[in-house]
């Protein structure tokens, strides 16, 4: 019997917290929507309360980031979703671009694999192309980035053009994932509670 | 024995409860949204309430999202709750079975409030849905009650009044809330 194939992954992958570092760096208000292995990092990188984290409603983020930017149309919303979380939830490329929120920018952390679960290949492995996928389901535009610099030349221009925009990031594996650091994070209901508040300061 | 609604009564009932919520949400906030429609509904299109959906594609002032799952449309909700937007589900009893996790997930954990109306395809209109012989009008309320979700049955005009008190119902239990649809739409 031949030995389980090691999935394709990126050959010089991005480092996930070099990204959402520049991110941090750029982001402004924008609201910004994690999953999975994004999850921990950006908590410690951006400890604040314009985030609300998606696990354990398999690949929710896309479509969170969704109504947030249909609600809040004078913000950039800025969804951190994986390509595991995404296939969990394909047909939300088709619902996004029929909503077609102006200032949603969708971040796909691609790494071919499901690393919060032990780093099983995803179907089809690191070959899968979410960028024609995005194209094909409507996106106003969609691209792949495959080195740091090039991501951090083109991200003002990522938080600021005309969306829905999708942008396939080569990346590698995170230091971190939820089950690593399991509960040390704020409760969900929290973050949303603690979103809400800030997007609609109650009086 | 159950009644067919008409399309319009419920759109009008649904127009009610965006005011009605609209205004509870000026009172609320500081900086409650400004946007021309009343408020959205999410769709997985629902053969029983067809009449609604295509009247609604005629309304302007209730914007209408047609998502590909309803995990998405459940997801969205809540993305537009915190945004502050006025929103009401309607699917049908097989996606509640399909996005259940989603409803326990964002929903229930969040304490999101999610306002549903799910149609009961095929619920006889001489039996009880908990007697149905189709298992999907069958299991629609003991999976409602095992997860402890609050739901109604809209089972004629005199019922429409279970729409905007569902609604409120969910905002105020934080959490999901759901009217059963019991036949097609007129």
């Amino acid at each position: 019997m031949a030995a389980p194939s090691t999935p394709p992954v990126a050959k010089a992958p991005m480092k996930p917290e070099d990204v959402l570092r520049a991110i941090a760096a750029a982001r402004g208000t924008a609201i910004c929507v994690p999953t999975m292995t994004t999850s921990p990092a950006w908590r410690t990188i951006a400890p604040d309360d314009l985030s609300v984290g998606c696990v354990g409603f398999m690949g929710g983020a896309s479509a969170m980031g969704m109504g947030l930017a249909l609600a809040r149309p004078d913000r950039r919303v800025i969804v951190f979703d994986g390509d595991g979380s995404l296939l969990m939830q394909l047909g939300s490329l088709a619902t996004i671009a029929g909503g077609a929120p102006r200032n949603l920018t969708h971040l796909l952390f691609k790494n071919g694999v499901y690393h919060t679960s032990g780093a099983q290949g995803i179907p089809g492995g690191f070959n899968v192309d979410f960028v024609m996928m995005a194209k094909g389901a409507g996106y106003r535009n969609a691209y792949a980035v495959t080195e740091l610099e090039d991501f951090k030349r083109r991200l003002p221009s990522m938080l600021t053009e005309e969306g829905p925009l999708f942008v396939e990031l080569h990346t590698g594996l995170s230091e971190q994932t939820p089950m690593t650091v399991r509960g040390g994070g704020v409760p969900f209901h929290t973050q949303v509670e603690n979103l809400r508040a800030k997007l609609v300061q109650p009086r | 024995m159950p009644e067919s609604i008409p399309a319009s009564l419920i759109i009008d009932t649904l127009k009610d409860t965006f005011r009605e919520a609209r205004a509870a949400f000026a009172a609320e906030a500081k900086e409650p949204p400004r946007h021309d429609h009343l408020g959205w509904i999410l769709s997985v299109p629902d053969t029983h309430q067809k009449t609604v959906l295509a009247a609604l594609d005629k309304e302007e002032i209730i914007r209408t999202l047609t998502c590909a799952t309803e995990d998405e449309a459940t997801t969205i909700s809540a993305g537009l709750w915190m945004g502050g937007e006025p929103n009401v589900l309607m699917i049908q009893h097989a996606g509640l079975y399909a996005s259940v996790n989603t409803m326990r997930g964002v929903a229930m954990d969040g304490h999101v409030p999610v306002f549903y109306m799910i149609g009961l395809l095929s619920r006889e209109k001489d039996k009880d849905p908990r007697e149905s012989r189709h298992s999907m009008v069958r299991y629609a309320e003991p999976l409602l009650d095992t997860f402890g979700v609050p739901y109604a049955r809209l089972e004629g005009p005199d019922d429409l009044h279970f729409i905007p008190e569902y609604y409120r119902l969910s905002r105020e239990r934080r959490g999901p809330a759901v009217v059963l649809v019991g036949l097609e739409t007129a």
